[in-house]
């Protein structure tokens, strides 16, 4: 399935910013089951300086620096990506979590070590406690293969949390919207990270969008044209796959990745420092279309 | 001289009962069997000769000299830290060789093992360190690794603590990676027993420093280039280690920055100057890796130069030590140096650590909870992990004590650790070494600890022979760096060691320094700081004039001066009225707040603290004659002891005393500060505020002047130091026109509001500008310039309109406030704080996101 992906994002300041300088991770990149076909961003006022390098996670991220006055700034990204449906996968001939675990903690095969290091502890956002740790184990039995206990995982999530827009914001910590078990995608996936981290199995947090055309006869999935995140799993075998706690479901043809990290502070798609701006207004928008449709 | 074999005599004739070692414990200066180690002679000798007396001369020259050092880079408790004795920690060439070695080969192995983590990550590839060790914590710098170009190397300073255990071994007790930069210490500390030890210190030949450090500053050259510019980043006055920050930046005419003085363009940083952006090549960085580059820490770092890292990625900009290097700083290299040397280095680890287990495996927690009175729990990377509960928790239980708290804090440490034992290691002081150390009972032997000093030159890396040491009592934290005992390292060949010596100390290192131009520029902030250096001191001033003014009449004799309603009225003009009180009460009051009240805003207490802040950080810019006055007044101790009401000619004394620093202060300068921007900035500063606190005294006076009201009149010439200008001038009583004429109107009287103004349009026609007409803050003294040289003397002491003086002196403060807010604009534009952009909301349809 081939998408058109449009996001804008766009602030008016109270006063003329006389300086600005933005951290932008909105180009997607190739992943399993994911092709990029054209991918651009343009910023108003143009910038006096784009550079972009590839992160440590692979991502593409761009900085813009803007040093003449201006009261609105607008970054527009825009991409066609092709998805792939999702393979047909046994999870249950994944391998017992414990091994993974050992892997990434250097007590096995070494030759992913490098890789999966950084995704093995918790981060500052995806810090645990004893709740979701043992609210983790219960899915994750002493020698059940990682993929099948990952899954049931994010049924778990899906089921027994409250989607609540509103209800938590952009720095809530895991430990906080497990309390409440209510919270949005970001929130999911940081619980679920922070269940499977607490266990030391390597897991991503994956920043992306979803397309919400409900497919005929099927309810509309939550997270409509949005930013939308989840969670990626490592298996010696499989590699990473990707869970969606938020929608209970492997990503597949209407889901489009955009970076991957550690949490949610390695991926935000927009991040600055402005100078002299004063009071800040943003909107935000995202359009996910099949090519050609709209 | 006498010629003594044993130690206890030798020492213990001149000072003490008697110097004994414990057995089996390495002393520096005393063998096993009670004989002076050779090395110690020439000071064993000397306090023979000189005696008590003689080492307290020393030692109080030390720490004069301490203090004066102290004050001139930071102003404040340097001195009054951990306070040392004086006596030096002298160590033989073959200890200190071998010592050496191992520090340089510390700091190529910690180099290397930070390269390789940021790099190819071959150690953890071959399972030589484990992932936890650097992915466990948050010191790893992600926004670091995998770079197209990587730094050729990462540290390029080196600093580490180190003891000598009881059995005569040097090991290391920590890795100073991440901000080092403790060199001035060392530098300033040397400086200070040189001079107080000049002729021991010649005459044993003592190693210097100095050949070090132009070793040093030849890497830091060729780094940089032709040209190149070198500045020192500091987080500013406020952090411990200002003072060492400040004083090795003047060592090595790099220019000393806060975060908020770079921005980085196009993938260069660069230093924000009166001249425009200048490029930054090299940076030696004394903020920690986690608070610079607001973009890629955001929530941590300072907003100051965001990006940063981006123009070290380029190569463009040289980090003195690059970010990321916290990743293997403190004690996360010791757990597993040894495999680490011989993989990265090819050799055997020449210096062990002290015990040091990493909490992040099931053994070594079981170890260290199995008997945690053995252990201290302690940050891998020396930064307190975020949300820690573990160390607070440490520290907790050991002022509670005994009983149910230990056992259930000890369930709570497991918990934490299982959870994220990555974070931490436990660690074990060895059993240390002892030195000769003063005490007023004698001299004794003390453990003792010492932090040494690694750089890299053309030749490698090499270490500054010498170090900063403390004493250590058992069960004692090691305490922050700071002045210390001096080490001093005996040369090879003393004979050639003396000869090199006559050359002259390390001091003349400082007044030759190196001719470079990069310490020239003039950073806006500082230009903003000299500007309100010179407004804060002529606020002082007017505030320490009218308590003159009033303190003097109070204790003389004429009665209608000293009318309590007359002196309430004139201190009012400065402190807050209170309604409440009459009389002599109400005079009392105000006076006793404006000397020692600290939340009095006008108040002299208040001045006197921001005076010294502002001058502590325009420090840089100012001479230090110019300083000197300006500490003087601001660390004067009676300012500090003034009780309720103390209105006696101390009092008065200490008034005129400080006006008389500020007056020694203006006057320095003049003379000291070429005309450059420096000086036009203090000038504009001073300019300003002294023509607003004329006005402002119109203001109050004006109806007390139309009413001719002769003490009132009197008054406004003593505050303004015209009485005789007017007696001379005039011959007769105060009237209000000449009185007018010759404190408003008159451009030749410097105490006159028409002089200030003349003043500050000159300067401010001097300025640069990029626009071929005048600029807004010039236009504006100008105009205000103007009006007042059309006014009628008759016509303002009328004050009756417009025109008259309060209605001008109104109108004056408003064009002044505004003149002073245009500068601001003008020049000191980084004074707008960046802020943080909002976060992207995770947009949902129903939360805002709709277009």
């Amino acid at each position: 399935m081939m998408l058109d992906v449009r996001h804008r994002t766009h602030y008016r300041y109270q006063n003329p910013a006389v300086f600005s300088q933005h951290l932008l991770r909105l180009t997607p990149g190739a992943a399993p089951g994911q092709r990029v076909a054209i991918t651009h961003v343009t910023i108003t006022p143009e910038p006096e300086n784009l550079d972009s390098h590839t992160d440590m996670f692979g991502n593409t991220v761009h900085v813009a620096t803007v040093s003449r006055p201006h009261e609105t700034l607008e970054i527009v990204a825009t991409s066609r990506v092709d998805r792939a449906t999702p393979e047909g996968m046994i999870f249950d001939t994944s391998s017992p979590w414990e091994h993974t675990k050992a892997t990434a903690l250097g007590l096995g095969n070494l030759s992913p070590v490098a890789e999966l290091g950084p995704f093995a502890f918790p981060s500052q956002m995806t810090a645990g406690d004893a709740a979701i740790e043992a609210y983790t184990r219960e899915s994750f039995s002493p020698g059940r293969p990682v993929l099948a206990a990952a899954e049931e995982l994010t049924h778990r999530i899906f089921k027994d949390f409250a989607y609540t827009p509103g209800a938590t914001s952009a720095d809530t910590l895991p430990v906080d919207s497990f309390a409440k078990k209510e919270g949005v995608c970001q929130d999911f996936a940081h619980v679920m990270l922070a269940g499977l981290r607490a266990l030391r199995v390597p897991a991503r947090y994956v920043s992306g969008y979803l397309r919400t055309q409900p497919p005929e006869g099927k309810a509309r999935l939550q997270g409509a044209d949005a930013s939308h995140a989840w969670v990626s799993v490592w298996d010696p075998a499989f590699g990473w796959v990707d869970f969606d706690p938020t929608n209970d479901c492997v990503p597949g043809q209407d889901h489009v990745a955009l970076a991957h990290g550690r949490d949610y502070s390695d991926v935000s798609p927009v991040a600055g420092v402005v100078v002299g701006a004063g009071a800040q207004r943003l909107t935000v928008g995202v359009d996910v279309t099949a090519a050609g449709e709209a | 001289m006498l010629h003594l074999t044993n130690a206890q005599e030798a020492i213990g004739t001149a000072l003490s009962d008697g110097y004994s070692v414990a057995p089996g414990r390495h002393d520096e200066a005393m063998t096993a069997d009670g004989g002076l180690r050779a090395h110690w002679r020439g000071l064993a000798d000397w306090l023979t000769a000189v005696g008590g007396q003689g080492y307290g001369a020393a030692a109080e020259d030390l720490g004069r000299l301490r203090t004066e050092s102290g004050l001139a880079f930071a102003a404040r408790d340097t001195a009054t830290g951990p306070v040392s004795d004086a006596l030096p920690v002298i160590l033989a060439p073959d200890d200190w060789a071998k010592l050496e070695r191992g520090i340089e080969q510390r700091a190529a192995l910690a180099d290397a093992a930070i390269t390789d983590v940021y790099t190819d990550r071959r150690t953890l590839a071959a399972g030589l360190v484990p992932p936890g060790l650097i992915y466990g914590g948050a010191s790893f710098a992600a926004h670091c690794a995998a770079w197209e170009r990587p730094p050729r190397h990462w540290a390029h300073v080196y600093e580490a603590d180190v003891a000598r255990t009881a059995d005569g071994e040097w090991v290391i007790l920590s890795d100073r990676l991440d901000t080092p930069l403790g060199d001035g210490w060392l530098l300033a500390n040397r400086i200070a027993t040189t001079q107080a030890y000049a002729d021991l210190f010649v005459d044993l030949g003592v190693r210097r420093l100095a050949t070090h450090y132009s070793a040093f500053q030849a890497h830091l050259d060729q780094m940089m280039g032709w040209e190149g510019r070198l500045v020192l980043l500091t987080a500013g006055e406020h952090d411990p280690r200002f003072f060492s920050h400040a004083y090795f930046a003047r060592y090595l005419d790099a220019a000393l920055v806060e975060p908020a003085d770079l921005t980085v363009r196009e993938g260069a940083a660069f230093v924000k100057t009166l001249g425009g952006l200048r490029r930054v090549d090299v940076m030696l960085r004394g903020v920690p890796d986690a608070e610079v580059d607001a973009l890629h820490r955001p929530g941590r770092a300072a907003f100051g130069a965001p990006a940063l890292s981006l123009a070290a990625r380029s190569g463009s900009l040289k980090i003195v030590n690059a970010i990321g290097c916290a990743a293997f700083a403190y004690r996360a290299l010791a757990p597993y140096a040894h495999r680490l040397a011989q993989h990265l280095l090819g050799e055997e680890l020449l210096l062990s650590d002290a015990p040091c287990l990493w909490l992040g495996g099931d053994r070594a927690r079981e170890q260290v909870l199995g008997k945690p009175e053995d252990w201290l729990i302690e940050p891998l990377t020396g930064i307190r992990p975020e949300h820690d509960q573990l160390l607070s928790g440490q520290t907790q239980s050991q002022s509670q004590g005994q009983g149910q708290s230990q056992s259930q804090g000890r369930d709570q440490s497991a918990e934490i650790l299982a959870r994220t034992g990555e974070r931490y290691c436990a660690t074990q002081m060895p059993e240390l070494a002892t030195t000769p150390t003063w005490t007023p009972e004698g001299i004794f032997p003390k453990p003792w600890i010492m932090r040494v000093f690694a750089g890299r030159t053309a030749e490698g890396w090499r270490v500054a022979p010498g170090g900063v040491a403390s004493t250590l009592e058992p069960g004692q934290r090691p305490a922050n760096l700071g002045f210390g005992k001096d080490v001093w390292v005996l040369p090879d060949d003393a004979a050639q060691g003396r000869k090199s010596q006559a050359a002259g100390l390390m001091t003349q290192q400082f007044s030759s320094g190196h001719l470079r131009r990069t310490g020239r520029d003039l950073l806006s902030r500082v230009a903003d700081e000299l500007f309100w250096l010179g407004r804060n001191a002529e606020r002082a001033e007017a505030v320490l004039r009218i308590l003159s003014v009033c303190l003097g009449r109070y204790l003389g004799a004429n009665r209608t001066d000293a009318d309590p309603e007359v002196l309430s009225f004139l201190a009012e003009a400065y402190a807050a009225p209170d309604e409440d009180l009459s009389g002599k009460a109400r005079y009392r009051d105000a006076i006793e707040r404006l000397t020692s009240k600290a939340n009095e805003p006008s108040g002299v207490q208040r001045i006197i603290a921001t005076l010294r802040s502002g001058g502590l950080r325009a420090r840089a810019s100012i001479s230090a004659e110019s300083w000197r006055y300006i500490e003087r007044l601001c660390s004067d101790r009676r300012w500090q002891t003034v009780g309720p009401m103390r209105q006696n000619a101390n009092m008065a004394r200490l008034i005129e005393d400080s006006l008389q620093e500020l007056a020694a202060f203006a006057g320095s300068a003049q003379e000291n500060l070429t005309r450059n921007f420096a000086w036009r900035f203090l000038e504009l500063g001073r300019r300003i505020e002294r023509a607003m606190q004329i006005a402002h005294m119109a203001e109050t006076l004006a109806e007390k002047v139309a009413a001719s009201e002769e003490t009132y009149l009197r008054a406004w010439l003593t505050l303004s130091d015209s009485e005789s200008a007017y007696r001379s001038r005039y011959m007769m009583t105060a009237q209000p026109a000449a009185v007018i004429d010759l404190l408003v109107l008159d451009e030749s009287n410097p105490r006159a509001l028409a002089y200030q103004l003349v003043a500050l349009e000159r300067v401010l026609s001097e300025m640069p500008s990029e626009i071929p007409y005048r600029r807004a803050e010039h236009r504006r003294a100008l105009a205000l310039l103007t009006e007042l040289r059309l006014m009628d003397a008759d016509v303002l002491g009328r004050n009756d309109d417009e025109d008259g003086l309060k209605a001008f002196a109104e109108r004056c403060q408003e064009d002044l406030a505004e003149i002073s807010n245009l500068i601001g604009r003008a020049y000191f534009a980084h004074a707008d704080a960046p802020e943080a952009m909002l976060v992207q909301a995770r947009a949902f349809p129903d939360e805002g996101g709709a277009q």
